[in-house]
């Protein structure tokens, strides 16, 4: 098997600095504040389209613009889900199907997808860190045969915050040879099932680091700054080699293409050369939290 | 060949009647480039100016597209193009230096800055030597000469009445056809600058990378401001930010100069900040300049033209920090 190798400063963004208008064909409420907008280019012209991982920019008409992982996208489509806070955010939710808003990209690096064939998968996310996570997920299920065995780890802090329920409690329910395991991190009427913090219910889970083939299980881990600190503790801690645990790191962008400054964390900049950057690479780093 | 300075004037004169022509002047006590226009109080004795050339290039506020509303109920987007021909006439070798560590930030690593690269394309350089550097000055120290300005179109290198005239590049070369008039195929002697302060820059970007936890940086960072007076001067400091003005149903979307040492800068979503301290946003500064650059570009982002050590308002000065990296044992 080959070692897993990120690439980086490896984007090329079709629409750099000079946003295109493009069109909400679509609007689906995954949660009370987080929504999920499926944009097309008007006129029928080709939207830009990104690899598992990438994100776009995508800003409202006469304010400002926020970055968004490319969470989903079809052929001529891509989506954003975008939670519900602060001034940009409020305003996407106020948008309704058929409105306009402008998209740029697509920037930032992508998940080695093509270096983890043949491994076992553990994707861990929480709350709104499902969608960069999803996006590689959907990748492997799109190309099943390909993978081995794929565990998904989510946690919320309450019910209303699990973002993609019907994936989660029946479409990937049904997949072959996956297993999904959502947590809550407080006690929720309308849940029967497991109540824990990501770190102490990957402990209990104790899914195996060395894979079903013994060539070493890949993690995928996206969330707060919580989550990242004491998920990435545990799985070293469980015996995961660190070039094999996967996450994306986050800073403030304005312009996407490594301009602007201020995504840096020290030589490299965000936008550029990550999002996506192994927890080896991540230890090598002089970096603000 | 040589101008004698008697007859920059009319040099200049000449040269504006096809391109905006920036040079040193003062202007309400302010020394910066400005467009030569008859009247003004041009300076090619000063050291360097106040404010760097770098808004030639990167405008303190540059428009970069309009959008507003279709007759049809659709959206439009149109670009601005403001670049226009320019000579930065008189800028000195570490201002010269800066142009090509903005170059390196906006024309290359994978995405070009369109808005940059028009008005770069259109820009001549003639750059004047420092026979008299100021005690602020620390250019050779950060591997410059005061005597050279390898990226100029044309070096004017002074001399006692006049300056010693070279093209560099073909594009300086083809300039000077402008100038045959006031050229005089003479000797003159050029007088040597040489930079008082100095510093042992020798090390001190790999000693930084291992000093990112030193206690150093509380020290240091106790006195700042935060006020962005460096950053504003900095003739190397890029950062942007991007924003926008509306009217009615149409607006322009711009981009304008940031600082790092604001705490907004920054500020996330939820109000997660990486840097939320001047200690953070001090060691990113420094480090920037004098170590992380160094790793992305293999440069320094530091061209000694001293301009933070004489504006900033608390006396934070880069010249002492660097002195006590290089002297101490990290």
């Amino acid at each position: 098997m080959p070692k897993i190798t990120v690439q980086h400063g490896c984007a090329k963004a079709q629409l750099a600095l000079v946003p295109k208008v493009a069109k909400v064909i679509k609007i689906t409420v995954e949660t009370p504040d987080v929504k999920s907008f499926r944009l097309q280019m008007p006129n029928g012209e080709a939207s830009f389209l990104g690899e598992p991982g990438q994100f776009g920019i995508m800003g409202i008409i006469g304010s400002g613009e926020c970055v968004f992982v490319i969470s989903a996208q079809g052929e001529d489509w891509i989506e954003f889900t975008v939670k519900r806070v602060g001034q940009v955010t409020e305003m996407l939710h106020a948008l309704s199907e058929g409105d306009e808003v402008f998209v740029r990209g697509p920037y930032g690096n992508w998940w080695p997808y093509e270096d983890c064939r043949g491994r076992d998968m553990l994707f861990i996310a929480g709350g709104i860190g499902l969608p960069p996570v999803r996006s590689f997920l959907q990748y492997c299920l799109e190309h099943r045969a390909d993978y081995g065995r794929i565990d998904l780890v989510y946690s919320g802090s309450t019910y209303d915050e699990l973002v993609f329920k019907h994936q989660l409690f029946d479409e990937w329910k049904t997949v072959d040879n996956m297993g999904v395991h959502v947590s809550l991190y407080h006690e929720d009427s309308r849940w029967d099932g497991e109540v824990a913090y990501t770190a102490p219910y990957l402990e209990k889970l104790a899914i195996d680091p060395m894979g079903s083939n013994g060539e070493g299980r890949v993690a995928v881990i996206c969330g707060g700054p919580s989550l990242y600190r004491t998920g990435t503790k545990e799985l070293l801690k469980e015996g995961y080699a660190p070039e094999n645990v996967l996450t994306t790191l986050e800073m403030r962008m304005k312009c996407g293409i490594g301009k602007c400054g201020r995504c840096n964390i020290g030589g490299k900049f965000i936008c550029l050369d990550g999002p996506v950057f192994s927890l080896e690479e991540v230890a090598q780093m002089n970096r603000d939290e | 060949m040589i101008i004698k300075k008697d007859r920059m004037g009319a040099l200049l004169g000449t040269l504006a009647q096809h391109k905006t022509v920036f040079v040193p002047a003062l202007i309400d006590g302010v020394s910066k480039f400005a467009p030569y226009r008859e009247g003004l109080d041009v300076r090619f004795d000063l050291h360097n100016t106040k404010l760097p050339p770098k808004d030639l290039l990167f405008p303190q506020t540059q428009k970069m597209y309009r959008y507003g509303e279709t007759a049809e109920g659709g959206h439009y987007v149109e670009q601005f193009d403001e670049s226009s021909e320019r000579v930065l006439f008189g800028v000195r070798p570490c201002d010269m230096r800066s142009i090509n560590l903005l170059d390196d930030v906006f024309l290359t690593k994978g995405f070009v800055d369109e808005f940059y690269e028009a008005q770069r394309k259109k820009l001549l350089t003639v750059c004047i030597t420092c026979a008299a550097p100021a005690e602020t000055c620390f250019c050779e120290s950060m591997g410059l000469s005061p005597n050279e300005a390898p990226d100029a179109d044309i070096l004017l290198k002074s001399c006692e009445d006049c300056y010693k005239v070279t093209a560099q590049t073909q594009k300086g070369e083809a300039a000077l056809a402008d100038w045959r008039d006031f050229l005089e195929d003479t000797q003159a002697q050029v007088l040597p600058g040489k930079t008082s302060l100095r510093l042992n820059f020798e090390g001190v970007p790999q000693k930084l990378s291992r000093m990112y936890e030193d206690p150093i940086w509380d020290e240091i960072s106790t006195k700042c401001l935060n006020c962005g007076t460096c950053t504003f001067v900095c003739p190397t400091c890029y950062c942007f930010d991007i924003s926008q003005e509306n009217k009615m149903k149409e607006g322009v979307r711009f981009r304008c100069w940031d600082s790092c040492m604001f705490s907004e800068y920054t500020a996330m979503a939820g109000w997660h900040n990486p840097r939320p301290t001047k200690k953070e946003r001090v060691r990113n500064r420094f480090m920037h300049k004098l170590c992380f650059f160094e790793e992305r570009y293999g440069k320094t982002l530091c061209v000694g033209c001293g301009r933070c050590v004489e504006c900033c308002p608390v006396a934070l000065d880069i010249t002492r920090l660097i002195d006590d990296i290089g002297a101490s044992d990290a």
